[in-house]
């Protein structure tokens, strides 16, 4: 197990921001998901060991939080905030941190060059590194969380303040990453597309409670029994001609949906030709983690409210 | 067979421990701290003329024709070298002032603790980056005073060495309330330019009017709100001189008071600083 | 003439660097996404929008008027900046509500419009607490209302849904969909391209200070000849379907990544889609599933912007 917590509480005054929280989370790519004021940032906390517990309990990578320095020996952290020292090099600032991590110094300078050619750095990591770009900043912050070699990194919304490129970038390391075997990955982050095609398996919070996780395939499930198709052309016409012929379709905002039968796929075809019509996407009734998780949270708002 | 360059390697051996984790902090941090110009011209500075000053005091001390006491009742006068408390502010404030308040600006802060080191670990490595600087001017030119006298035949060896002892005790004591003190500013701001204000109002600030305050009512418990006068205090009570004002022992519980103080509430505050944002 | 925004030529220069360079472009219709790398010109260009720089060559007008000293149009549009730094001490309604008597309207009304406002951003809740306690999700919010409150006729956004929460996220869209519904323009920038294409189809690509390509995402993509548009088709029968498609003189290449799919690249997009259900019927042969993956925003930034 990535991390197991019994009972884990944090409460701050009168705010309790993780409460009686027991999940289990598998090794691999996993989500990290949740509304401001969830308890996200705070359970991140807990899991780093950089607060204690009100009550309950927690291990991660099989260790007890009560023991912060070990349990942050196997953790590369990610933070989302800007957090690098402006004076040092970008070479210097990595094999600094790795040193500080246990690292000796040598085996720090090999791995800083090597983790920084990693994620792109090139001649710019012997600069200072106030005069790196957003990009290069947010690459930096990537190298001296892998520095060490740790088993689980945690990434806070990685790619705040890159452009598309740089996006594109830091998802794609990301995901090697986490597609490396033994290394796991938890992926803190509010645009919920980018956790879908990162991780496998998902955790939702929200007031402190998880309420919802489990495998990301599973989650998304629902109506696999439903084609969704995006039509050029007469929409509502085509609709009709499909329920005239026997299936079960309307059009709604984001395309037709017609439930599956045999001969359908075919019927689609004959339609668009009959009626001169175009057929641009036919597949999954696609639900994605942002429909899920809003459905979620309303359904807790409501059961709160 | 296809070659294509390596993509994520991993590291298999064991970690060092705290020693070297710490270490790495202190080097760094001593390196950086020397390398701005004006940090190795205090330093240097402060080292030279404390030490250059204390023998010349030393020297005068003998001249005069008080002539009272043991060899080791002159060694009050060089303890008491005023340059000390000058470059003690200047280098507190130069080098200083920045070690916890830049982690703060960059918060850098939150990358440290993020490693496997724990709060009073990263106190403890910068406390060792700021002490041994400070000791350059505190405790060194004493030593070195007391060995200038014993070569130079003005004190017998053992009373040199006792000087030297006395000295590293009290010369320690002055190191650990101004690390203590300059971290405790020094965690409680961004920017460094406030902390290092902050060393020269203890010091200046408190010991100047203190000072002029007592002249004036004519009451020397005042003089206890200063550090430099506390420190005079049990310098000249650690070397059998006399004159002081003030008594040592209460001297001496304010001085270690505030060092604990300090270093307690510098070691609180870092354990509540918002390592994550929200 | 017909765009919002109409720009001929404009250039603006920091000393040595660059702004904006000859950029030319007309948009602003509607909801339109401004997309660009870092540096490309984008806060310059909204800069030049709201009058606060002037440019050093070239024209560029807003709804028809120059934007340079022009108080008038200033009030007619409504900015939001990237900053998240609002008076922390001020309530969410006392933001908006200073912000509006500003600009000069009576307290009275500052107050109503301001309440209005919030409500429309889904802070009513919120308004009476202040704001250095809000997430950034709250802020982003109270800054649109801060847009909305006067009534503009033109949203000016630059990155309005950074840092916000799913859920903070939807209501933001929403509010924007719902002001361009009732007859406003928006003209937001973000590097999140899913989220525009969520909203909108119309874009302005910038890079190095030009305007790269403006109009709709689609129509762009089909005109970039040298990326022709891969249309991934699944079938039990990829290789037949292959032969009868081979047929279309615009179909440039065929890639089989699975034993039942099919992946086809064409230079005539629209073309293809008119075709392919008069093929697939005669041939009879089984489609379960067909996709665009590079119609897309993404797709075009990446072959035009690299």
């Amino acid at each position: 197990m990535l991390v197991e917590t019994a009972g884990l509480t944090k409460v701050f005054g009168e705010v309790r921001a993780v409460d009686d929280l027991t999940v289990k989370i598998p090794d691999g790519a996993i989500g990290l998901v949740g509304p401001n004021g969830a308890g996200k940032t705070t359970f991140l906390r807990l899991l780093l060991s950089l607060v204690r517990p009100t009550a309950g309990t927690a291990k991660v990578l099989g260790r007890d939080i009560e023991d912060g320095v070990l349990v942050r020996e196997r953790i590369g952290y990610m933070p989302e905030h800007d957090c690098l020292i402006p004076d040092m090099t970008g070479v210097g600032l990595v094999s600094y941190m790795g040193r500080i991590s246990g690292l000796g110094r040598d085996t720090a300078m090999s791995r800083s060059h090597d983790v920084l050619q990693f994620v792109g750095v090139e001649e710019e990591r012997y600069r200072k590194v106030a005069e790196y770009s957003t990009g290069m900043k947010q690459k930096v912050k990537l190298a001296q969380a892998m520095v060490h070699d740790p088993e689980l990194y945690i990434f806070d919304e990685p790619t705040t303040g890159l452009d598309p490129r740089g996006r594109t970038e830091m998802l794609d390391l990301v995901r090697t990453i986490a597609k490396s075997p033994g290394r796991n990955v938890i992926l803190s982050s509010h645009l919920l597309p980018d956790v879908e095609t990162i991780c496998k398996y998902v955790v939702i919070l929200d007031g402190g409670h998880q309420i919802a996780a489990g495998e990301l395939s599973q989650l998304l499930a629902g109506a696999t029994d439903r084609l969704r198709i995006d039509v050029r052309g007469d929409r509502e016409g085509f609709a009709r001609m499909l329920n005239e012929g026997g299936f079960d379709a309307d059009a709604g905002p984001t395309g037709l949906h017609v439930a599956r039968k045999p001969g359908l796929e075919a019927a689609v075809f004959e339609t668009a030709k009959a009626l001169g019509a175009e057929v641009r996407y036919m597949g999954k009734e696609i639900r994605s983690l942002e429909e899920l998780f809003l459905e979620l949270v309303a359904r807790t708002e409501k059961r709160g409210a | 067979m296809s070659i294509t360059l390596p993509t994520y390697s991993r590291l298999e051996i064991p970690l060092l421990g705290r020693r070297e984790r710490l270490w790495a902090i202190i080097a760094t941090g001593l390196r950086q701290g020397v390398r701005r110009p004006a940090a190795i011209a205090i330093t240097m500075l402060g080292a030279a003329f404390t030490t250059i000053t204390s023998i010349i005091l030393l020297f005068l001390s003998f001249l005069l024709p008080a002539g009272q006491g043991t060899g080791l009742s002159f060694f009050a006068v060089p303890a008491s070298n005023p340059f000390v408390l000058f470059f003690v502010s200047a280098m507190a404030a130069v080098i200083g002032s920045g070690l916890i308040a830049d982690d703060i600006q960059s918060m850098a802060f939150t990358l440290y603790l993020s490693r496997p080191i724990t709060q009073l670990d990263y106190l403890l490595a910068k406390a060792a980056i700021l002490a041994p600087l400070v000791a350059l001017v505190t405790i060194l030119p004493l030593l070195l005073t007391a060995l200038v006298a014993a070569f130079l035949g003005l004190l017998s060896w053992t009373i040199a060495l006792e000087a030297m002892g006395i000295s590293l005790v009290i010369g320690g004591l002055l190191t650990l309330f101004y690390t203590a003190v300059t971290l405790f500013l020094s965690s409680l701001t961004r920017r460094k330019g406030i902390a290092a204000a902050g060393v020269f109002a203890v010091n200046f600030g408190l010991t100047i009017p203190a000072a002029i305050l007592a002249e004036s009512i004519q009451n020397p418990s005042i003089l206890y709100l200063s550090p430099w006068n506390d420190y005079l205090a049990i310098a000249n009570a650690a070397f059998g001189a006399s004159g002081a004002g003030i008594d040592w022992p209460v001297a001496l519980a304010i001085l270690l008071g505030v060092t604990v103080l300090a270093a307690l509430v510098t070691y609180v505050r870092m354990k509540a600083v918002e390592v994550i944002t929200g | 003439m017909n765009g919002v925004v109409e720009a001929a030529g404009v250039s603006k220069w920091y000393g040595e660097v660059l702004g904006l360079n000859a950029f030319t472009a007309s948009f602003g219709k509607g909801i339109t996404g401004l997309v660009g790398p870092n540096g490309a010109g984008k806060s310059t260009l909204f800069k030049l929008l709201i009058g606060q720089l002037r440019s050093d060559q070239g024209n560029i007008t807003l709804l028809g008027e120059n934007p340079w000293n022009n108080v008038p149009l200033k009030r007619r549009l409504g900015y939001c900046p990237e900053q998240n730094q609002l008076y922390g001490w001020l309530t969410g309604q006392q933001f908006v509500e200073v912000l509006l008597r500003l600009d000069g309207m009576p307290a009275a009304k500052a107050r109503e419009e301001a309440t209005a406002a919030l409500k429309v951003v889904g802070l009513t809740d919120a308004a009476h607490r202040p704001t250095r306690g809000y997430s950034r999700g709250m802020r982003q919010r109270a800054k649109l209302a801060q847009a909305l409150a006067h009534h503009p006729e033109i949203l000016i956004l630059d990155e309005p849904l950074s840092g916000a929460d799913p859920a903070g996220r939807v209501h933001i869209l929403r509010t924007i969909s719902d002001f361009a519904r009732d007859g406003g323009h928006v003209l937001m920038s973000t590097h999140v391209l899913y989220e525009i294409e969520r909203i909108t189809n119309n874009i302005v690509l910038i890079h190095n200070g030009k305007a790269i390509a403006a109009g709709n995402i689609h129509a762009i993509r089909a005109l970039i000849d040298e990326h022709p548009h891969a249309v991934r088709i699944d079938t039990a029968k990829p290789r037949q379907l292959a032969q009868a498609l081979a047929r279309m003189d615009h179909v440039v290449s065929f890639e089989f990544p699975a034993s039942d799919t099919l992946v086809v690249r064409t230079r005539q997009p629209d073309a293809f889609y008119r075709e392919l259900p008069q093929i697939v019927s005669d041939t009879k042969l089984e489609v379960h599933g067909l996709e665009s993956p590079d119609d897309s925003l993404d797709a075009v930034f990446r072959y035009l912007v690299g």
